[in-house]
């Protein structure tokens, strides 16, 4: 098999690997957040309002860290910098 | 379009600086913003307001809202930057959606400027709140053991920010792209209004969040402010 087929192969599984891992955490603690949020929802009704426009937020920012796993993922898939230096 | 036309591409180059095409939309977005302000301004009417207008107005009134829910003040030499803020980074991200536009924000170069400029607001007004010593001295706070951390935290929140709204971005764009290339018509239209959704939700975090660390290198000005009028 030539290196550039190796390199290929590698990188193909890693990427795969790590999006499925690293998105794990982020996701199962959006859904604590959620789960919390839509309890005091129902439980009051008064400041739903409140709750659900932080809620967007605060999703937003726990997805950021699901989003730096993608931005590896990306830089190894489209911008890897160890191509240059194997002289592939 | 395949994936590689999400990147930014060379348009020609600036005195031997290449000069990508997000430079182009930015500044597009800028003029744009720039004549809808002029214009709204100039047509400023206090009886009979124009629906443009009503739609600024409720736009300021609700960074006014986010102001005082968040910090407990209000603090009105901030809504200008921040209203800029939110309009210029909404605007960029959603640009996508018009045809042969792209999102200006899927450039990283365009994330780190505007993440400057946040972390150039948080020396400005911490600066102005404080004074120079009194900012400095925030950063060996609580302890002098803490200076490298205090430093790190402060440029670690810009990269953050930066990183941030760059993936969201460049996330929505790619995973279009990819389904355009495996279902052109209608595929990617349920992820297309997602996309939408989440870009103009990052234009709001990235501004509450500008907007917290700023809050945060003012200080307490307001228990200050109590105590002396108690004291009084």
């Amino acid at each position: 098999m030539s290196e550039a087929a190796q390199f290929a192969i590698v990188t193909t599984i890693v990427v795969g690997a790590a999006i499925v891992l690293g998105t794990i955490a982020p996701v199962l603690m959006e859904g604590r957040a959620v789960t919390r949020a839509f309890d005091n929802m129902a439980r009051q009704p008064s400041v739903a309002d409140r709750i659900r426009g932080l809620l967007f937020v605060v999703l937003a920012i726990l997805e950021s860290g699901a989003i730096y796993v993608l931005l590896i993922c990306l830089i190894l898939l489209f911008a890897n910098p160890f191509e240059g230096m194997l002289g592939l | 379009m395949s994936v590689e036309s999400v990147f930014p591409q060379t348009v020609f180059r600036l005195l031997g600086i290449p000069v990508k095409d997000s430079v182009l939309q930015a500044l597009f977005i800028v003029l744009a913003l720039s004549i809808f302000a002029v214009v709204t301004s100039r047509r400023y009417r206090v009886w009979g307001p124009r629906p443009w207008q009503l739609a600024v107005e409720y736009l300021v009134e609700t960074i006014e809202n986010l102001i005082r829910d968040t910090s407990g003040r209000s603090l009105p030499q901030l809504v200008p930057f921040l209203t800029t803020m939110i309009l210029f980074i909404a605007t960029a991200n959603v640009l996508g959606i018009i045809p042969l536009l792209q999102a200006p924000t899927r450039d990283l170069n365009t994330t780190v400027a505007l993440a400057l400029v946040a972390l150039g607001s948080w020396i400005y007004y911490g600066v102005q709140s404080r004074g120079i010593g009194g900012y400095v001295r925030s950063f060996v706070e609580p302890v002098a053991l803490m200076l490298p951390l205090n430093i790190l935290g402060f440029f670690s929140r810009a990269l953050s920010m930066t990183l941030r709204l760059f993936g969201n971005v460049v996330a929505s764009e790619v995973i279009g792209a990819v389904l355009f290339a495996l279902v052109p018509v209608l595929g990617p239209l349920p992820l297309t209004i997602l996309g939408l959704l989440t870009s103009v939700l990052q234009a709001l975090v990235f501004t509450v969040l500008t907007f917290v660390f700023i809050v945060d290198a003012m200080g307490q000005e307001e228990e200050r402010a109590e105590t002396t009028a108690s004291a009084s």
